[in-house]
């Protein structure tokens, strides 16, 4: 078991409800489709996959870790075994695609040559060959989500994480970027994705946990 | 920290920096003119200190003695005057002397003083420092007891003004100085606050990938300490530049206030100086980049 909730609940200081008693279990090796309207709580549960919120009441284990009860300092260990994809990419506009790639491993303590090898394979694995020495700025929607899931990818995680990855890109870029996560699950990282585009998950024969308000209201491997 | 990561954390805080060449500049000169402000008040209190000290030390008081003492009793005063609590010196001034002084003063007008008044008129006098200057009253008051002495003056009225005169400039010379450190502190705060606020992605970033909140820091410090060494050796080099022909040129003009010009003490108040430079530097970074961590 990769991910457990216990009647996990998360109130804002505002008084938002984001999150209102979700229990649901993700094993290693899954592909989840989040699903939900806006301010259905996608994003609240994305970040308490990673921690950068905690949970009001209930429990998240990761790996069997309590990450509710993890000290400040454990958090960075618990994060390099995620990678985060984001719907605005998040690249850094002043490093290369490949110093974006590196910047990753460097955090997390890699050495120059280990940074070296990986960063080739990780840009080649998303079709980016070539493109390594050009500037965010100088790629297409696309090609910048696929510098932004080689980085999520180049630490080797068990858990890819990606918050609408599609959000920003038309249909076709959308599928382009999908082939390359199923790509991805296959290899055995467990991928959790939340999304509104119906249409790349209806006939993905995925999980589909769609969340209301709050609250998961369908936990299925079709669309209703 | 490691001392593979040493190096990559130089490397990006130089790159940093001239990436943001923009912003680097401008906190810089905000650090360079605020320890420039901060150094020229420094300079300032210490020299206010000190001309007040050399005022102050100034101050004594002649204590005149009645005619007709015999040496014995002259040397028996000198030496309760010198056991009186306060009293750090005590010079004898015999009246001829006084005379000579009196003399002295009327020497343009080229008279003889002693043949138009006849016989001197001006009592044997004991000329005291007090210790303390401020304490310079009450012991004027206790050596006035003395017998044999029959007066004591130490410029009653101006003495107790300047007392005033010279707390004030010292109380504001501080305020003064204090005033500017907080500015100073503010000012730096608050640019270095800027130049992270513009990289709060990258920072983000580091922390959802992992980084340890030391990782992120490091560069942060380095360029923050980098930026105050720059501007505070550009603050000292023009402040000791200043000072130093200030010394030169107006000293001869303004001889009446004594600059303080020992190397010893100049070249502590730029060590001062520079460790205040770095001090900001790194107390600012450490401030405006701690909201940003907590993610």
């Amino acid at each position: 078991m990769l991910v457990q909730f216990y009647n996990v609940t998360k109130v804002y200081s505002n008084g938002v409800k984001a999150l209102n008693d979700v229990s649901l279990k993700i094993d290693q090796g899954e592909f989840i489709f989040l699903m939900g309207p806006s301010g259905a709580g996608k994003s609240t549960f994305i970040k308490m996959l990673f921690r950068e919120e905690k949970p009001t009441q209930g429990q998240i284990f990761i790996s069997s870790r309590s990450i509710v009860r993890m000290k400040r300092g454990e958090v960075p260990y618990l994060r390099r075994s995620m990678g985060v994809v984001f719907q605005d990419f998040k690249l850094l506009e002043n490093k290369t695609v490949a110093e974006n790639i590196a910047f990753a491993m460097k955090v997390v303590g890699a050495s120059n040559r280990e940074i070296a090898v990986r960063t080739a394979e990780v840009i080649g694995m998303v079709g980016l060959t070539g493109k390594e020495n050009s500037f965010p700025g100088q790629l297409s929607g696309g090609e910048q989500q696929r510098v932004g899931i080689a980085r999520a990818i180049a630490n080797r995680p068990l858990l890819l994480i990606a918050d609408e990855p599609s959000g920003n890109l038309d249909m076709d870029t959308a599928t382009g970027i999908m082939d390359l996560l199923y790509d991805i699950n296959r290899k055995g990282t467990t991928v959790v994705m939340a999304t509104h585009a119906r249409e790349l998950v209806r006939d993905a024969g995925k999980r589909i946990i769609t969340l209301e308000a709050g609250r998961v209201v369908s936990d299925l491997c079709t669309l209703e | 920290m490691n001392l593979k990561n040493f190096g990559y954390f130089i490397k990006e805080a130089l790159i940093s920096m001239s990436r943001n060449r923009v912003l680097s500049l401008a906190t810089v000169t905000t650090m360079a003119i605020c320890i420039l402000f901060l150094g020229v008040a420094v300079l300032l209190t210490i020299n206010a200190g000190n001309f007040m000290n050399q005022l102050e030390s100034d101050i004594q008081m002649i204590a005149y003695l009645d005619d007709a003492l015999t040496d014995n009793e002259l040397q028996a005063i000198e030496s309760v005057i010198k056991d009186t609590a306060g009293v750090q010196e005590v010079t004898f001034v015999p009246k001829e002397e006084a005379l000579q002084r009196l003399q002295a003063k009327f020497s343009e007008e080229d008279y003889d003083l002693q043949q138009t008044l006849g016989k001197n008129p001006l009592p044997n006098s004991f000329e005291i420092k007090a210790v303390n200057p401020q304490e310079v009253a009450q012991v004027a008051q206790v050596i006035g007891e003395i017998p044999g002495i029959y007066k004591v003056n130490y410029g009653q009225g101006v003495v107790e003004r300047l007392f005033q005169v010279t707390k004030w400039v010292r109380i504001l010379s501080i305020v003064f100085m204090v005033i500017l450190a907080l500015g100073a502190i503010f000012l730096i705060a608050t640019t270095i606050r800027l130049a992270i606020f513009s990289r709060r992605k990258e920072i983000y970033l580091m922390k959802l990938i992992g980084a340890t909140d030391w990782f992120v820091r490091w560069p942060f410090f380095i360029e923050g300490i980098l930026i105050g060494v720059i501007g505070a050796l550009i603050a000292i080099g023009l402040l000791s530049g200043g000072y130093t022909s200030l010394i030169n040129n107006a000293q001869t003009a303004l001889f009446f206030i004594p600059l303080v010009s020992q190397q010893s003490i100049l070249i502590q108040v730029y060590l001062a100086l520079a460790a205040v430079g770095v001090s900001l530097g790194t107390i600012g970074t450490y401030i405006s980049i701690n909201r940003f961590l907590n993610v």
